[in-house]
This record gives C-alpha cells, sequence and structure tokens, in this order.
C-alpha cells in the first residue's frame, strides 16, 4: 500500500498549481478551471485520510464535493456567458462595475 | 511494486497536465488537458479503495462538467480572442506566492506527516457508500439536490435572454 503522504503531497502540488492559475490568469474560463483543479486536489485529501482512518465519511463529503462542483460550473459559466453578452469578452479585468 | 509504478506515473500525469492547464494560451488546450488530469486523478481514487468514486469522477467530472465547459468554450468561440498577459508584478507575485505555498505545504508534509498505514482492508465500494449516504446523510443527500435544482434554475436565468427581449420574442411568435 501507498503511504497517505504520498498522496497528501500529489494534492498539496496540485493544489498549488491551482493557485498559481487563478492568480496569473486573466482568462476566466481558465481561472474557473484552475479552481477546478483546486477542488479535485482537496478530494484527493479527502480520499486519502479517510483511508487511513477507515472512515466513510471523508467519501461521502467528496461525493458532496462533486454534486456542488456541477452545481458551480453550471452557474459559473452562464454568468460567464451574461458577461461575454455584455462585453463581448470574459477577460476578468473587463468586469470592473463592483471594483472599488 | 507495481502499485508503486502505477502512482509515480499517473502522478506524474496529473501535475503535468494540471501545469498545461494554466500555463497554455488556449482554453481547450486546456480544458482537454484537465480532463486528462482527472482521469489521472481517478487512478489516484482507485489506488485508495474507492472504486465507486473513481468512476464518479469520470462520470461526473471528467464526462459533465468538463463538456459543460468545452460547450461554453466553443458557444463563445475564445479560441480567437487573444488573452493579454496580466500585468508583470502580478505575475511574480503569483508565480512566487504560489511556489512558496506550496513548498512550504510540501516541506510540511513530508517532515510531520508521517503517518503509520492502517491494517485490514478498508471496503469503499458502491454498497457501502449508499448505505452511509442513505442512513446517516439522507438530509444533505437532498439539499444538495434541491440545489442542483437552483443551480439550473440560476444557470437559465442567468444565460437568457433580458426579460424585454424575451417578450419581444414572444410577440413575434404569437404573430
Amino acid at each position: 500500500m501507498i503511504p497517505t503522504q504520498w498522496f497528501l503531497i500529489l494534492s498539496a502540488v496540485l493544489f498549488a498549481i491551482g493557485v498559481c492559475g487563478v492568480l496569473t490568469r486573466k482568462n476566466g474560463i481558465t481561472i474557473f478551471m484552475s479552481i477546478e483543479l483546486m477542488v479535485n486536489a482537496v478530494n484527493l485529501t479527502f480520499l486519502a485520510y479517510a483511508r487511513q482512518f477507515h472512515q466513510l465519511h471523508g467519501l461521502i463529503f467528496v461525493f458532496f464535493v462533486m454534486a456542488i462542483a456541477a452545481a458551480e460550473a453550471a452557474v459559473g459559466l452562464a454568468i460567464f456567458i451574461s458577461l461575454f453578452h455584455h462585453r463581448a469578452t470574459i477577460d476578468v479585468d473587463e468586469a470592473n462595475l463592483m471594483r472599488w | 511494486m507495481i502499485t508503486y509504478a502505477v502512482f509515480f506515473f499517473f502522478a506524474a500525469v496529473a501535475v503535468i497536465f494540471a501545469l498545461v492547464v494554466i500555463l497554455h494560451r488556449n482554453p481547450v488546450v486546456g480544458a482537454m488537458s484537465l480532463v486528462a488530469s482527472f482521469f489521472a486523478l481517478a487512478v489516484m481514487y482507485v489506488l485508495l479503495d474507492a472504486p465507486f468514486l473513481a468512476a464518479l469522477q469520470v462520470i461526473v467530472y471528467a464526462g459533465a462538467i468538463m463538456v459543460l465547459f468545452l460547450f461554453v468554450i466553443m458557444l463563445l468561440n475564445l479560441q480567437k480572442q487573444a488573452e493579454e498577459p496580466t500585468r508583470p508584478i502580478q505575475q511574480f507575485l503569483g508565480y512566487a506566492g504560489s511556489a512558496a505555498f506550496g513548498i512550504g505545504l510540501v516541506y510540511y508534509l513530508s517532515k510531520y506527516a508521517v503517518m503509520e498505514l492502517p491494517v485490514g482492508p478498508f471496503v469503499a465500494d458502491a454498497r457501502a457508500v449508499g448505505v452511509k449516504l442513505f442512513e446517516a446523510y439522507i438530509f444533505p443527500f437532498e439539499m444538495v439536490s434541491i440545489l442542483l435544482l437552483a443551480a439550473i434554475v440560476g444557470a437559465l436565468v442567468l444565460s437568457g435572454r433580458a426579460v424585454g427581449e424575451r417578450a419581444e420574442i414572444g410577440t413575434e411568435v404569437s404573430k
């Protein structure tokens, strides 16, 4: 069996990559995909600890995270479509109506 | 020994394709790379004795959610729009900050997160997850179904046309 620690390290690397994508990109869809990457990194951590402690709660949480990620993707992409209709771009710097 | 080889191969696949997602300029390439990364993560779930969630990962994430992304990218025709690069200071702070965060986290985990593996098999197949889901977690399960319904309605309202436009279309049709 592979040590739990290695899964945690892989998860940390994937999460850091996702953070990097959110901070350095401007394309709204790419930022969204980076967020999905971070969500998946957290899912991997949940499953690693679920196996470590022989608990099924981690798996149930991953199930709920997947459902909520689906809802989030639907609403977020709808927001981007709406933004594209109004501004003809999905550059997140252009969506500055509520910016101070 | 073979499980270690599988782990390292698919860990490398997941990390490399994740890097392609954040570094490639074309969002379609990014979306396909993300699908590949999700497949590699599904293999990780199998290694963690959770075959049911590995199947869900492939069907729900790589199948449904990423198809939604690809549809939106194609609908908006984003390949033609060149993405402006972010400001250099933002680039530097983003890369340096996330690298520091990642290295710190990996250092902490490799030093302090040493855990002994549990003894005995861990059964986390569809039956075990289903029994847990419909006994202890039945109320959150129903709540999630309502949340998904709300998300559908929200997505329809947000991506649809404005109310005035819709009224005009309605009158045209009725004529």
